[in-house]
Protein backbone atom coordinates (compact mmCIF):
# COMPACT_ATOMS: atom_id res chain seq x y z
CA UNK A 1 0.00 0.00 0.00
CA UNK A 2 2.35 2.53 1.00
CA UNK A 3 4.62 1.49 -2.21
CA UNK A 4 1.80 2.24 -4.40
CA UNK A 5 1.35 5.89 -2.34
CA UNK A 6 4.94 6.24 -3.21
CA UNK A 7 4.95 5.49 -6.42
CA UNK A 8 1.34 7.68 -7.44
CA UNK A 9 3.29 10.61 -5.87
CA UNK A 10 6.42 9.96 -7.47
CA UNK A 11 4.68 10.15 -10.60
CA UNK A 12 2.39 13.25 -9.74
CA UNK A 13 5.76 15.24 -8.92
CA UNK A 14 7.31 14.08 -12.17
CA UNK A 15 4.24 15.30 -13.91
CA UNK A 16 4.48 18.87 -12.34
CA UNK A 17 7.48 19.11 -12.90
CA UNK A 18 7.23 18.73 -16.80
CA UNK A 19 4.04 21.15 -16.65
CA UNK A 20 5.27 23.86 -14.97
CA UNK A 21 9.18 24.41 -15.06
CA UNK A 22 10.17 25.87 -18.61
CA UNK A 23 12.32 23.84 -20.98
CA UNK A 24 16.02 24.32 -20.77
CA UNK A 25 17.56 25.91 -23.71
CA UNK A 26 18.46 22.75 -26.40
CA UNK A 27 21.64 22.33 -26.36
CA UNK A 28 23.82 23.66 -29.67
CA UNK A 29 27.13 22.77 -31.44
CA UNK A 30 29.42 25.36 -32.34
CA UNK A 31 31.92 23.99 -35.09
CA UNK A 32 34.93 25.49 -35.75
CA UNK A 33 36.64 25.03 -39.11
CA UNK A 34 39.78 26.57 -39.87
CA UNK A 35 43.40 26.50 -39.69
CA UNK A 36 46.81 26.15 -37.31
CA UNK A 37 45.62 29.53 -35.78
CA UNK A 38 42.63 27.68 -34.40
CA UNK A 39 43.03 24.49 -34.02
CA UNK A 40 43.44 21.76 -31.08
CA UNK A 41 47.45 21.05 -30.17
CA UNK A 42 48.75 17.80 -28.91
CA UNK A 43 51.46 18.00 -26.18
CA UNK A 44 54.28 17.36 -28.37
CA UNK A 45 53.48 20.98 -29.56
CA UNK A 46 52.99 22.72 -26.39
CA UNK A 47 53.13 25.65 -25.85
CA UNK A 48 51.23 25.97 -29.24
CA UNK A 49 48.11 27.17 -28.92
CA UNK A 50 45.29 27.23 -31.22
CA UNK A 51 42.46 30.15 -30.11
CA UNK A 52 39.55 27.85 -30.14
CA UNK A 53 41.15 26.07 -27.50
CA UNK A 54 40.57 28.98 -24.71
CA UNK A 55 37.57 29.39 -26.55
CA UNK A 56 35.68 26.44 -25.48
CA UNK A 57 35.94 27.31 -22.09
CA UNK A 58 33.55 30.89 -22.53
CA UNK A 59 30.01 28.96 -22.98
CA UNK A 60 27.34 27.43 -20.59
CA UNK A 61 26.68 23.52 -20.30
CA UNK A 62 24.13 24.17 -23.38
CA UNK A 63 27.04 24.74 -25.50
CA UNK A 64 29.65 22.16 -27.01
CA UNK A 65 32.64 23.33 -29.14
CA UNK A 66 33.44 21.32 -31.85
CA UNK A 67 36.89 22.11 -33.21
CA UNK A 68 37.68 20.96 -36.71
CA UNK A 69 40.09 23.25 -37.05
CA UNK A 70 43.38 21.50 -38.61
CA UNK A 71 46.87 22.34 -39.29
CA UNK A 72 47.80 23.28 -42.75
CA UNK A 73 44.69 23.31 -44.49
CA UNK A 74 43.30 25.58 -46.62
CA UNK A 75 39.77 25.77 -47.70
CA UNK A 76 40.36 23.48 -50.77
CA UNK A 77 42.31 20.57 -48.45
CA UNK A 78 39.80 21.10 -45.85
CA UNK A 79 37.31 20.00 -48.61
CA UNK A 80 39.15 17.84 -50.67
CA UNK A 81 40.02 15.47 -47.33
CA UNK A 82 36.30 15.34 -46.95
CA UNK A 83 36.60 17.70 -43.44
CA UNK A 84 33.96 19.83 -44.62
CA UNK A 85 31.35 17.35 -45.62
CA UNK A 86 30.79 15.72 -42.20
CA UNK A 87 30.43 19.02 -40.98
CA UNK A 88 27.37 20.01 -42.76
CA UNK A 89 25.75 16.31 -42.30
CA UNK A 90 25.84 16.73 -38.72
CA UNK A 91 24.69 19.94 -38.33
CA UNK A 92 21.33 20.49 -36.77
CA UNK A 93 19.00 23.80 -36.74
CA UNK A 94 20.57 26.55 -33.85
CA UNK A 95 24.33 25.44 -34.83
CA UNK A 96 26.99 27.57 -35.66
CA UNK A 97 29.83 26.87 -37.55
CA UNK A 98 32.79 29.66 -37.30
CA UNK A 99 34.69 29.60 -40.72
CA UNK A 100 38.11 31.06 -40.39
CA UNK A 101 41.17 30.38 -43.88
CA UNK A 102 43.59 32.18 -45.82
CA UNK A 103 46.72 31.53 -44.15
CA UNK A 104 47.36 28.40 -46.46
CA UNK A 105 45.07 29.53 -49.26
CA UNK A 106 47.08 32.64 -49.98
CA UNK A 107 50.37 31.59 -50.46
CA UNK A 108 51.09 30.49 -54.24
CA UNK A 109 53.94 28.38 -53.22
CA UNK A 110 52.35 26.14 -50.80
CA UNK A 111 50.47 22.77 -52.26
CA UNK A 112 47.65 24.02 -50.13
CA UNK A 113 47.53 27.34 -52.51
CA UNK A 114 43.64 28.50 -53.19
CA UNK A 115 43.22 31.15 -55.86
CA UNK A 116 40.93 33.80 -54.75
CA UNK A 117 38.19 32.98 -57.03
CA UNK A 118 37.82 29.36 -55.41
CA UNK A 119 38.69 30.45 -52.09
CA UNK A 120 35.56 33.06 -52.73
CA UNK A 121 33.28 29.88 -54.03
CA UNK A 122 34.36 27.44 -51.29
CA UNK A 123 33.64 30.07 -48.43
CA UNK A 124 30.23 30.64 -49.90
CA UNK A 125 29.50 27.00 -50.03
CA UNK A 126 30.25 26.78 -46.51
CA UNK A 127 27.94 29.46 -45.63
CA UNK A 128 25.02 28.27 -48.07
CA UNK A 129 25.45 24.28 -47.19
CA UNK A 130 25.40 25.83 -43.15
CA UNK A 131 21.90 27.48 -43.96
CA UNK A 132 20.53 24.26 -45.64
CA UNK A 133 20.73 23.16 -42.61
CA UNK A 134 19.44 25.97 -40.63
CA UNK A 135 22.31 26.71 -38.68
CA UNK A 136 24.24 29.73 -38.48
CA UNK A 137 27.43 30.50 -40.84
CA UNK A 138 29.84 33.32 -38.87
CA UNK A 139 32.98 34.43 -41.05
CA UNK A 140 36.45 35.42 -39.72
CA UNK A 141 38.77 37.24 -41.63
CA UNK A 142 42.45 35.43 -40.99
CA UNK A 143 43.97 36.27 -37.96
CA UNK A 144 47.16 38.56 -38.16
CA UNK A 145 50.37 37.73 -38.35
CA UNK A 146 53.22 39.28 -36.20
CA UNK A 147 55.16 41.55 -39.20
CA UNK A 148 56.14 45.08 -38.10
CA UNK A 149 57.34 47.89 -40.39
CA UNK A 150 60.57 49.21 -39.58
CA UNK A 151 58.30 52.32 -37.52
CA UNK A 152 57.04 49.97 -35.44
CA UNK A 153 54.04 49.58 -37.51
CA UNK A 154 51.82 46.60 -37.92
CA UNK A 155 51.25 45.52 -41.27
CA UNK A 156 48.70 43.85 -43.11
CA UNK A 157 49.37 40.29 -43.61
CA UNK A 158 46.30 38.83 -45.27
CA UNK A 159 45.56 42.03 -47.41
CA UNK A 160 43.61 40.39 -50.38
CA UNK A 161 42.09 36.94 -48.65
CA UNK A 162 40.48 38.69 -45.55
CA UNK A 163 38.92 41.36 -47.97
CA UNK A 164 37.72 38.38 -50.23
CA UNK A 165 36.12 37.21 -47.11
CA UNK A 166 34.54 40.62 -46.14
CA UNK A 167 33.28 40.78 -49.72
CA UNK A 168 31.70 37.15 -49.27
CA UNK A 169 30.01 37.97 -45.72
CA UNK A 170 28.90 41.22 -47.80
CA UNK A 171 27.10 39.65 -50.58
CA UNK A 172 25.87 36.79 -48.51
CA UNK A 173 24.51 38.39 -45.34
CA UNK A 174 26.66 36.72 -43.38
CA UNK A 175 27.70 37.54 -39.81
CA UNK A 176 31.81 39.35 -40.16
CA UNK A 177 33.93 38.90 -37.44
CA UNK A 178 36.94 41.24 -39.07
CA UNK A 179 39.73 39.29 -36.68
CA UNK A 180 42.73 40.23 -39.22
CA UNK A 181 41.57 43.87 -37.79
CA UNK A 182 40.98 43.26 -34.06
CA UNK A 183 44.48 40.99 -33.79
CA UNK A 184 46.32 44.19 -35.95
CA UNK A 185 44.90 46.25 -33.05
CA UNK A 186 45.67 44.21 -30.27
CA UNK A 187 49.57 43.21 -31.77
CA UNK A 188 50.12 47.14 -32.07
CA UNK A 189 48.94 47.71 -28.68
CA UNK A 190 51.21 45.57 -27.60
CA UNK A 191 54.26 46.54 -29.69
CA UNK A 192 57.13 45.21 -31.53
CA UNK A 193 58.72 43.71 -28.29
CA UNK A 194 55.75 42.61 -25.91
CA UNK A 195 53.52 40.79 -28.93
CA UNK A 196 56.00 38.32 -28.73
CA UNK A 197 54.71 37.23 -25.43
CA UNK A 198 51.46 36.49 -27.42
CA UNK A 199 53.28 33.96 -30.33
CA UNK A 200 55.22 30.71 -29.80
CA UNK A 201 58.54 33.00 -29.34
CA UNK A 202 60.98 30.48 -27.15
CA UNK A 203 64.80 31.00 -26.54
CA UNK A 204 66.46 27.72 -26.75
CA UNK A 205 66.50 25.70 -23.82
CA UNK A 206 62.83 27.21 -22.84
CA UNK A 207 60.78 24.01 -23.28
CA UNK A 208 62.19 21.13 -24.35
CA UNK A 209 59.66 20.76 -27.26
CA UNK A 210 61.75 23.06 -29.04
CA UNK A 211 65.01 22.77 -27.64
CA UNK A 212 66.30 25.27 -29.98
CA UNK A 213 63.98 27.70 -29.32
CA UNK A 214 61.31 28.71 -31.75
CA UNK A 215 60.34 32.40 -33.65
CA UNK A 216 57.24 31.74 -34.93
CA UNK A 217 54.88 34.82 -35.25
CA UNK A 218 52.37 32.91 -36.96
CA UNK A 219 51.15 30.30 -34.06
CA UNK A 220 49.92 31.64 -30.93
CA UNK A 221 51.27 30.34 -27.43
CA UNK A 222 48.61 29.79 -24.55
CA UNK A 223 48.19 33.96 -23.64
CA UNK A 224 48.19 34.78 -27.54
CA UNK A 225 45.47 32.09 -28.22
CA UNK A 226 43.24 33.15 -25.08
CA UNK A 227 43.65 36.87 -26.20
CA UNK A 228 42.46 36.50 -29.54
CA UNK A 229 39.59 33.78 -28.43
CA UNK A 230 38.74 37.13 -26.19
CA UNK A 231 38.62 39.24 -29.41
CA UNK A 232 36.45 36.86 -30.99
CA UNK A 233 33.87 36.66 -28.00
CA UNK A 234 34.05 40.58 -27.86
CA UNK A 235 32.57 40.34 -31.69
CA UNK A 236 30.16 37.52 -30.51
CA UNK A 237 28.25 40.59 -28.51
CA UNK A 238 28.69 43.50 -30.58
CA UNK A 239 27.03 41.62 -33.38
CA UNK A 240 24.52 40.27 -31.08
CA UNK A 241 24.73 36.70 -31.82
CA UNK A 242 22.22 34.71 -30.26
CA UNK A 243 25.25 32.64 -28.90
CA UNK A 244 26.00 35.53 -26.72
CA UNK A 245 23.44 34.52 -24.47
CA UNK A 246 24.78 30.98 -23.73
CA UNK A 247 28.45 32.66 -22.20
CA UNK A 248 29.16 31.03 -18.88
CA UNK A 249 28.04 33.33 -16.06
CA UNK A 250 31.04 33.99 -13.82
CA UNK A 251 30.74 34.92 -10.20
CA UNK A 252 34.26 35.59 -9.55
CA UNK A 253 34.24 39.10 -7.76
CA UNK A 254 36.37 41.71 -9.14
CA UNK A 255 39.51 41.73 -7.32
CA UNK A 256 41.16 39.27 -4.78
CA UNK A 257 43.04 39.80 -1.47
CA UNK A 258 46.74 39.96 -1.83
CA UNK A 259 46.60 36.41 0.62
CA UNK A 260 46.80 33.45 -1.27
CA UNK A 261 43.09 31.40 -1.25
CA UNK B 1 29.07 -29.45 -8.04
CA UNK B 2 26.36 -27.23 -10.73
CA UNK B 3 27.40 -25.82 -13.45
CA UNK B 4 27.32 -22.26 -12.68
CA UNK B 5 29.26 -22.94 -9.41
CA UNK B 6 32.07 -24.76 -11.47
CA UNK B 7 31.88 -21.33 -13.85
CA UNK B 8 32.23 -18.97 -10.91
CA UNK B 9 34.59 -21.09 -8.85
CA UNK B 10 37.21 -22.92 -11.27
CA UNK B 11 37.01 -21.58 -14.88
CA UNK B 12 37.24 -18.12 -13.96
CA UNK B 13 40.13 -18.28 -12.14
CA UNK B 14 41.42 -20.41 -14.43
CA UNK B 15 40.70 -18.04 -17.21
CA UNK B 16 43.05 -15.40 -15.28
CA UNK B 17 45.55 -17.83 -14.40
CA UNK B 18 46.04 -17.96 -18.65
CA UNK B 19 45.57 -14.70 -19.63
CA UNK B 20 48.26 -14.13 -16.56
CA UNK B 21 50.88 -16.45 -18.18
CA UNK B 22 50.67 -15.51 -21.66
CA UNK B 23 50.27 -11.76 -20.99
CA UNK B 24 53.30 -9.55 -22.59
CA UNK B 25 55.44 -8.53 -19.72
CA UNK B 26 54.29 -5.05 -17.76
CA UNK B 27 55.93 -2.49 -19.23
CA UNK B 28 58.36 -0.74 -16.40
CA UNK B 29 56.16 1.38 -14.20
CA UNK B 30 56.41 5.35 -14.33
CA UNK B 31 57.78 8.21 -12.69
CA UNK B 32 55.41 9.57 -10.64
CA UNK B 33 56.13 13.30 -9.72
CA UNK B 34 54.00 14.25 -7.04
CA UNK B 35 53.00 17.62 -6.45
CA UNK B 36 51.86 19.26 -2.98
CA UNK B 37 51.54 22.82 -2.06
CA UNK B 38 49.00 25.71 -2.77
CA UNK B 39 46.76 27.56 -5.47
CA UNK B 40 49.99 28.48 -7.41
CA UNK B 41 50.52 25.27 -8.09
CA UNK B 42 47.50 24.09 -8.01
CA UNK B 43 44.97 22.30 -10.80
CA UNK B 44 42.57 24.89 -11.55
CA UNK B 45 38.84 24.03 -12.65
CA UNK B 46 36.98 25.69 -15.85
CA UNK B 47 35.28 28.09 -14.02
CA UNK B 48 38.01 29.67 -12.80
CA UNK B 49 40.42 29.74 -16.19
CA UNK B 50 42.40 31.31 -17.06
CA UNK B 51 43.80 31.27 -13.98
CA UNK B 52 46.30 28.07 -14.39
CA UNK B 53 48.78 26.73 -11.43
CA UNK B 54 52.50 26.24 -12.53
CA UNK B 55 51.74 22.00 -11.81
CA UNK B 56 49.66 22.19 -14.88
CA UNK B 57 51.82 22.65 -17.97
CA UNK B 58 54.63 21.38 -15.79
CA UNK B 59 53.89 17.78 -17.63
CA UNK B 60 54.40 19.26 -20.93
CA UNK B 61 58.15 19.11 -19.76
CA UNK B 62 58.48 15.74 -19.52
CA UNK B 63 58.10 12.18 -21.29
CA UNK B 64 56.12 9.88 -21.55
CA UNK B 65 57.50 7.35 -18.93
CA UNK B 66 57.09 10.35 -16.05
CA UNK B 67 53.41 10.99 -14.34
CA UNK B 68 52.85 14.09 -12.96
CA UNK B 69 50.16 13.88 -9.91
CA UNK B 70 49.47 16.83 -8.67
CA UNK B 71 48.09 17.07 -5.36
CA UNK B 72 48.30 20.81 -4.46
CA UNK B 73 45.56 22.57 -3.46
CA UNK B 74 44.16 26.24 -3.37
CA UNK B 75 44.31 27.62 -0.02
CA UNK B 76 46.11 25.19 1.94
CA UNK B 77 48.90 25.66 4.12
CA UNK B 78 51.62 22.98 5.21
CA UNK B 79 49.60 22.12 8.16
CA UNK B 80 45.65 21.95 6.51
CA UNK B 81 47.72 19.85 4.30
CA UNK B 82 48.01 17.54 6.80
CA UNK B 83 45.08 18.32 8.84
CA UNK B 84 42.89 17.10 5.80
CA UNK B 85 45.00 14.24 5.44
CA UNK B 86 46.23 15.01 1.77
CA UNK B 87 49.77 13.77 3.02
CA UNK B 88 49.20 10.66 4.38
CA UNK B 89 47.95 8.97 0.88
CA UNK B 90 50.87 10.98 -1.05
CA UNK B 91 53.10 8.51 1.33
CA UNK B 92 51.60 5.25 0.94
CA UNK B 93 51.23 5.05 -2.79
CA UNK B 94 55.22 6.35 -3.50
CA UNK B 95 57.27 3.99 -4.83
CA UNK B 96 61.30 4.01 -4.81
CA UNK B 97 62.26 6.53 -7.42
CA UNK B 98 59.21 8.66 -6.82
CA UNK B 99 59.92 12.54 -6.44
CA UNK B 100 57.76 14.64 -4.02
CA UNK B 101 57.79 18.49 -5.32
CA UNK B 102 57.29 20.11 -1.76
CA UNK B 103 55.88 23.93 -2.23
CA UNK B 104 54.19 26.01 0.50
CA UNK B 105 54.25 29.09 2.16
CA UNK B 106 51.58 31.70 1.04
CA UNK B 107 49.36 30.49 3.16
CA UNK B 108 51.25 29.55 6.25
CA UNK B 109 52.72 32.61 6.53
CA UNK B 110 49.19 34.92 6.20
CA UNK B 111 49.18 35.76 9.91
CA UNK B 112 45.64 37.44 9.32
CA UNK B 113 44.12 34.08 8.40
CA UNK B 114 44.07 31.66 11.29
CA UNK B 115 42.33 29.27 9.48
CA UNK B 116 45.47 28.25 7.88
CA UNK B 117 48.31 30.23 9.50
CA UNK B 118 51.27 28.00 10.41
CA UNK B 119 53.89 29.21 12.33
CA UNK B 120 57.53 29.20 11.21
CA UNK B 121 58.74 26.52 13.79
CA UNK B 122 55.71 24.27 12.56
CA UNK B 123 56.24 24.99 9.28
CA UNK B 124 60.18 24.07 9.17
CA UNK B 125 58.87 20.87 11.58
CA UNK B 126 55.63 20.00 8.46
CA UNK B 127 58.66 20.14 5.78
CA UNK B 128 60.78 17.77 7.69
CA UNK B 129 58.25 15.85 7.94
CA UNK B 130 57.35 15.77 4.26
CA UNK B 131 60.94 14.88 3.66
CA UNK B 132 61.68 12.42 5.43
CA UNK B 133 58.84 10.50 5.14
CA UNK B 134 59.24 10.51 1.30
CA UNK B 135 62.50 9.26 2.16
CA UNK B 136 61.42 6.80 4.36
CA UNK B 137 59.57 5.11 1.09
CA UNK B 138 63.04 5.92 -0.80
CA UNK B 139 61.64 8.51 -3.13
CA UNK B 140 63.04 11.73 -3.82
CA UNK B 141 62.31 15.51 -2.18
CA UNK B 142 62.41 18.21 -3.78
CA UNK B 143 61.99 21.54 -1.34
CA UNK B 144 60.87 24.38 -3.83
CA UNK B 145 60.61 28.42 -2.25
CA UNK B 146 57.36 29.83 -2.75
CA UNK B 147 57.09 31.55 -5.99
CA UNK B 148 56.97 35.76 -5.72
CA UNK B 149 53.90 37.95 -5.31
CA UNK B 150 54.35 40.84 -7.90
CA UNK B 151 54.99 43.60 -6.23
CA UNK B 152 57.29 46.54 -6.77
CA UNK B 153 58.60 49.60 -4.94
CA UNK B 154 58.16 52.84 -6.43
CA UNK B 155 61.56 52.76 -7.77
CA UNK B 156 60.30 49.63 -9.81
CA UNK B 157 62.48 47.01 -8.06
CA UNK B 158 60.44 44.29 -7.06
CA UNK B 159 60.17 43.35 -3.15
CA UNK B 160 60.15 40.23 -1.26
CA UNK B 161 57.38 38.71 -0.19
CA UNK B 162 57.94 35.36 1.45
CA UNK B 163 61.34 36.34 3.73
CA UNK B 164 60.85 34.18 6.85
CA UNK B 165 59.29 31.27 4.78
CA UNK B 166 61.89 30.88 1.85
CA UNK B 167 64.36 31.34 4.68
CA UNK B 168 62.98 28.35 6.19
CA UNK B 169 62.59 26.43 3.52
CA UNK B 170 66.51 27.04 2.33
CA UNK B 171 67.18 25.99 5.82
CA UNK B 172 65.81 23.09 5.91
CA UNK B 173 66.97 21.80 2.48
CA UNK B 174 70.53 22.36 3.51
CA UNK B 175 70.32 20.45 7.27
CA UNK B 176 68.50 17.74 5.30
CA UNK B 177 70.83 17.63 2.04
CA UNK B 178 67.77 18.06 0.13
CA UNK B 179 67.39 19.51 -3.34
CA UNK B 180 66.12 22.81 -3.51
CA UNK B 181 64.63 25.24 -6.26
CA UNK B 182 64.59 28.66 -5.43
CA UNK B 183 61.74 29.35 -6.70
CA UNK B 184 61.14 32.87 -4.60
CA UNK B 185 64.43 34.22 -6.20
CA UNK B 186 64.35 32.82 -9.89
CA UNK B 187 60.55 34.17 -10.22
CA UNK B 188 61.67 37.71 -8.60
CA UNK B 189 64.45 37.42 -11.52
CA UNK B 190 61.91 36.78 -13.94
CA UNK B 191 59.31 39.86 -13.09
CA UNK B 192 62.45 42.13 -12.52
CA UNK B 193 63.46 41.50 -16.18
CA UNK B 194 60.07 41.84 -17.22
CA UNK B 195 59.25 45.07 -14.79
CA UNK B 196 56.45 46.07 -13.05
CA UNK B 197 54.03 46.86 -16.21
CA UNK B 198 54.73 43.82 -18.16
CA UNK B 199 54.89 41.37 -15.28
CA UNK B 200 51.36 41.61 -15.59
CA UNK B 201 51.17 39.56 -18.16
CA UNK B 202 51.78 36.33 -16.18
CA UNK B 203 49.69 37.53 -13.98
CA UNK B 204 45.62 37.32 -13.41
CA UNK B 205 45.09 40.74 -15.01
CA UNK B 206 41.44 40.99 -16.86
CA UNK B 207 39.48 43.67 -17.88
CA UNK B 208 35.74 43.61 -17.29
CA UNK B 209 34.27 41.44 -19.80
CA UNK B 210 37.64 39.97 -21.32
CA UNK B 211 36.76 36.55 -19.56
CA UNK B 212 33.32 35.69 -19.24
CA UNK B 213 34.50 33.89 -15.96
CA UNK B 214 35.46 37.32 -14.82
CA UNK B 215 32.87 39.72 -15.72
CA UNK B 216 34.50 42.25 -13.63
CA UNK B 217 37.61 42.08 -14.52
CA UNK B 218 40.75 40.96 -12.05
CA UNK B 219 43.54 42.22 -10.53
CA UNK B 220 45.79 39.50 -8.82
CA UNK B 221 49.36 39.96 -8.18
CA UNK B 222 49.55 36.35 -6.80
CA UNK B 223 48.06 33.77 -8.97
CA UNK B 224 49.09 32.89 -13.13
CA UNK B 225 47.83 32.85 -16.26
CA UNK B 226 48.61 30.74 -18.40
CA UNK B 227 52.11 32.32 -19.45
CA UNK B 228 53.22 32.95 -16.25
CA UNK B 229 52.41 29.21 -14.87
CA UNK B 230 54.73 27.62 -17.77
CA UNK B 231 56.81 30.49 -17.02
CA UNK B 232 57.38 29.22 -13.35
CA UNK B 233 56.90 25.17 -14.78
CA UNK B 234 59.89 26.47 -16.63
CA UNK B 235 62.03 27.97 -14.38
CA UNK B 236 61.74 25.06 -12.28
CA UNK B 237 62.34 22.18 -14.57
CA UNK B 238 65.51 24.29 -15.85
CA UNK B 239 67.01 24.77 -12.52
CA UNK B 240 66.82 20.46 -11.97
CA UNK B 241 68.25 20.49 -15.24
CA UNK B 242 71.19 22.68 -14.05
CA UNK B 243 71.81 20.47 -11.01
CA UNK B 244 71.74 17.77 -13.15
CA UNK B 245 68.68 16.18 -10.91
CA UNK B 246 68.28 12.47 -12.86
CA UNK B 247 64.51 13.60 -13.47
CA UNK B 248 65.36 16.35 -15.33
CA UNK B 249 67.99 14.87 -17.19
CA UNK B 250 67.05 11.88 -18.08
CA UNK B 251 63.06 12.01 -18.81
CA UNK B 252 62.47 15.78 -20.60
CA UNK B 253 60.16 15.82 -23.53
CA UNK B 254 61.55 14.56 -26.72
CA UNK B 255 60.94 17.13 -29.74
CA UNK B 256 59.18 16.02 -33.00
CA UNK B 257 61.74 16.34 -35.61
CA UNK B 258 60.32 19.22 -37.39
CA UNK B 259 60.25 21.12 -33.74
CA UNK B 260 63.94 20.21 -33.71
CA UNK B 261 64.82 23.22 -35.64
CA UNK B 262 65.22 26.86 -34.27
CA UNK B 263 63.15 28.63 -37.27
CA UNK B 264 61.56 26.91 -40.10
CA UNK B 265 62.60 27.79 -43.73
CA UNK B 266 62.06 27.78 -47.20
CA UNK B 267 57.69 27.69 -48.09
CA UNK B 268 56.95 27.38 -44.74
CA UNK B 269 58.65 30.26 -43.32
CA UNK B 270 57.57 33.42 -42.13
CA UNK B 271 57.17 36.59 -42.05
CA UNK B 272 60.10 38.37 -39.84
CA UNK B 273 60.06 41.87 -38.47
CA UNK B 274 62.98 44.05 -39.06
Amino acid sequence: MLSRFLAATAVLSLWALVAFVPAPPSKIKVYLVGDSTMSIKQVKAYPETGWGMPFAAFFDETVTVDNRAQNGRSTKTFLAENRWQPVARDLHEGDYVFIQFGHNDEVPTKASYTPEADFTANLKRFVSETRDRKAQPVLLTPVARRKFDVAGQIEETHAAYAELVRTVARETATPLIDLDRSSQALLQQFGVENSKLLFNHLAPGEHPNYPDGREDNTHFNELGARRVAELVLADIRMLKLGLADRLVQGTVKKTVDPQAR
Amino acid sequence: MTMKGFLLRGAVPLALLGSLAFAPPAPPRKTRIYLIGDSTMANKVRATFPETGWGMPLATFFDTTVVVDNRAQNGRSTRTFLAENRWQPVVDNLQPGDYVFIQFGHNDESQNYPDRYTSPEDYRRNLIKFVTETRSRKANPVLLTPVTRRYFDKDGRIKETHVLYSAATMAVAKEYKVTLVDMDKLSRELLQKLGDENSKLLFMELAPGDHPNYPLGRHDNTHFNELGARKMAQLAVNDLIAQHVALAEEHLAKPLPKNAVATPTGPNSQPTTP
